[in-house]
């Protein structure tokens, strides 16, 4: 699945991003399948609004987003849906677990989103034994801590089959050693589905092996 | 754990579960009452029309112009012109429609084993109106005897009131029947005498009735010759109870044996009634619909940001809409099953008590109200489904 923008500029961001140089916005750029990509970005420069066009979440920007040659917005929300359960995977900055779910529910509900589910529910143990938040699994999603609020955001993003992995600052709430877990485990993933992932965020960093890197 | 029981823990249905159970009882009652009215509507329509309960006297009615004071004396006013006939007959109401060809002649008769001989009168209608079946019923010129039928009000009148006041032995159908007694039919000078003979007893028309074809010969040859315009007419109609053929006839001033006719009032009352029960039936269902709908945005709204967040993490709509119909819809078939089962038993019951009083309703619901239920249920899941879609959209 190859992502295409060209010309892509955020509406809100108009005037800020016409000043500074930046390898994305009002640029043409593709994301080839199975490329690690980083973005590099400063704050206040449209990260988290990037991954949200990518994602089909925001519409606000001039210029087009090609999805396989198809511009977003000629995609029903029915392929929409199809392509957020087995194409598109997301780990948002801001998490948006359910607080009503368990920890372990809130996992499982992407896994069994699809009618056929890619992973059998002993993969969120496993996971979550990998990421070190076994514990927190039957808890409520409202009581974890940030840390492991995005560990379990992390693991909901792997229950899917993807062939590209959205990533809004994936390890900001983690420390260096969890980090490193996590990178690991989205790596392994990854390379599993011969997916590729495109990741934001404020700093350099050396937990993957990109392909490219940009710099928003 | 199943994607709808995750559901079922984001998605809160629970929020103004109060005004929802109100409107599923709403909606119980609309349908009950929308049942019942068809039912009622169906069973009176098996009490007129049913064949077990056929009342073969009914079937038929002999209408003439009422008399009134303004006509004495005139009588071609209470005649029937032929445009009056051509419309009576074009009537939907009018099966078909035979004229009483009235005696242009005099007839005496003389029962000389009974004791008495009187004037009387003959009239004849199209065989087909009479409810007497004989081979003795016909007639060609050269015969000397003619059938004839007579009321079995007649019969009784004599058996009854005559005969015994007279100190006259009473007489049986069968021995009336061998009696010949001698029919004297003149005009003017010309006379021709005839015998008699009693064909069968009829309770359909109020009339002494001798053969068509001899009443034609004998207007030729005894009356004016010139054929006379009817002043009694015969309709067979599917429903003398109908409420167009009495607005019919109380239009053009015609009048026919009320007795028959009676009926008309009671089924135009309960024709009203039936018709107000299903209107409220139906209002109350756009009611309950309209609180469902209302439901549905309620739950929809009150969850608009869990619905938000599924479908950004990848739930298809159809899911979500699945999911909501699937916690109403069952409720509305239960429903629907037990109107349908409780107008089920009210028609068993019904029909009990009718059978003792010999008036025979099917024991079942009619199809009618099994379709009656399907569409309902069918409607308020359309409904139902429209305003999921409509609100998902929204989001």
């Amino acid at each position: 699945m190859q992502i295409a923008l060209s010309a892509v500029v955020p509406v809100p961001l108009r005037d800020k991003v016409m000043q500074q140089a930046s390898d994305i916005w009002n640029r043409n750029v593709t994301f080839s399948p199975g490329q690690f990509i980083k973005i590099k970005a400063p704050s206040g420069t449209g990260k988290t609004t990037l991954v949200h066009y990518l994602y089909h979440i925001r519409y606000d920007y001039t210029g087009t987003i090609q999805i396989n040659g198809q511009p977003w917005p000629s995609y029903s929300r029915d392929q929409l849906a199809a392509m957020r359960q087995a194409q598109i995977s997301v780990i948002f900055q801001d998490l948006r677990l359910f607080d009503q779910l368990t920890a372990q529910e809130n996992v499982e509900l992407k896994r069994v989103m699809q009618p056929q589910p890619m992973y059998g529910p002993e993969k969120i143990e496993e996971f979550a034994a990998r990421l070190g938040v076994s514990h927190v699994l039957r808890q409520s999603a409202a009581t974890l801590s940030y840390g492991e609020k995005q560990r379990i955001a992390i693991i909901r993003a792997l229950m899917q089959p993807f062939q590209w992995l959205m990533m809004d600052e994936p390890f900001s709430h983690l420390d260096e050693a969890n980090a490193q877990k996590a990178a690991q485990l989205i790596a392994e993933e990854c390379q599993r589905r011969k997916a590729g992932f495109i990741l934001t965020d404020l700093d350099h960093d050396n937990r993957f092996d990109y392909h490219v890197s940009y710099l928003l | 754990m199943q994607f709808y029981q995750l559901l079922k823990k984001i998605i809160r249905t629970g929020v103004g579960k109060g005004r929802f159970w109100m409107a599923a009882v709403g909606l119980g009652i609309a349908m009950l009452l929308i049942l019942v009215a068809l039912q009622v509507h169906h069973n009176f329509s098996a009490l007129l029309y049913g064949e077990k309960n056929q009342n073969e006297r009914a079937d038929f009615l002999v209408i003439n112009k009422k008399i009134t004071n303004e006509m004495m004396g005139r009588p071609e006013l209470t005649t029937f012109t032929k445009t009056e006939l051509n419309d009576f007959a074009a009537q939907p109401f009018v099966q078909s429609l035979g004229v009483i060809t009235a005696a242009q002649f005099n007839v005496k008769m003389v029962a000389d084993q009974l004791g008495f001989s009187t004037e009387m009168f003959f009239e004849a209608v199209p065989d087909s109106f009479i409810d007497v079946k004989s081979d003795e019923w016909k007639w060609q010129p050269g015969q000397m005897v003619i059938p004839v039928i007579v009321p079995r009000d007649f019969v009784d009148m004599f058996n009854f009131g005559f005969a015994l006041g007279n100190s006259i032995p009473q007489f049986s159908e069968e021995t009336i029947k061998t009696l010949s007694p001698g029919i004297v039919i003149s005009q003017g000078l010309r006379t021709g005498q005839f015998a008699g003979k009693i064909a069968g007893f009829s309770d359909r028309i109020s009339t002494v009735l001798v053969p068509q074809a001899f009443m034609d010969w004998a207007n030729g040859i005894y009356g004016s010759g010139a054929a006379k315009a009817p002043s009694r007419i015969i309709i067979k109609t599917k429903d003398p109870s109908s409420t167009v053929l009495a607005d019919y006839l109380e239009k053009h001033g015609f009048s026919t044996d009320t007795e028959k006719t009676k009926y008309s009032k009671i089924r135009g009352i309960v024709q009203v009634i039936v018709s107000v029960v299903g209107f409220f039936g139906l209002v109350l269902l756009l009611f309950a619909l309209l609180v469902f709908s209302m439901f549905i945005q309620l739950v929809i709204a009150s969850c608009k940001k869990e619905i938000r967040l599924l479908i950004t993490l990848g739930a298809a709509p159809r899911q979500l809409q699945g999911y909501l119909l699937r916690q109403f819809v069952p409720m509305y078939i239960v429903i629907g099953v037990l109107a349908l089962l409780l107008v089920a038993g009210l028609q068993w019951w019904v029909s009990g008590i009718l059978a003792g009083h010999n008036m025979f309703v099917p024991q079942w619901p009619s199809l009618a109200a099994l379709l009656a239920t399907l569409a309902i249920l069918v409607l308020v899941y359309a409904v139902n489904l429209f305003s999921v879609k409509k609100h998902i959209a929204d989001i």
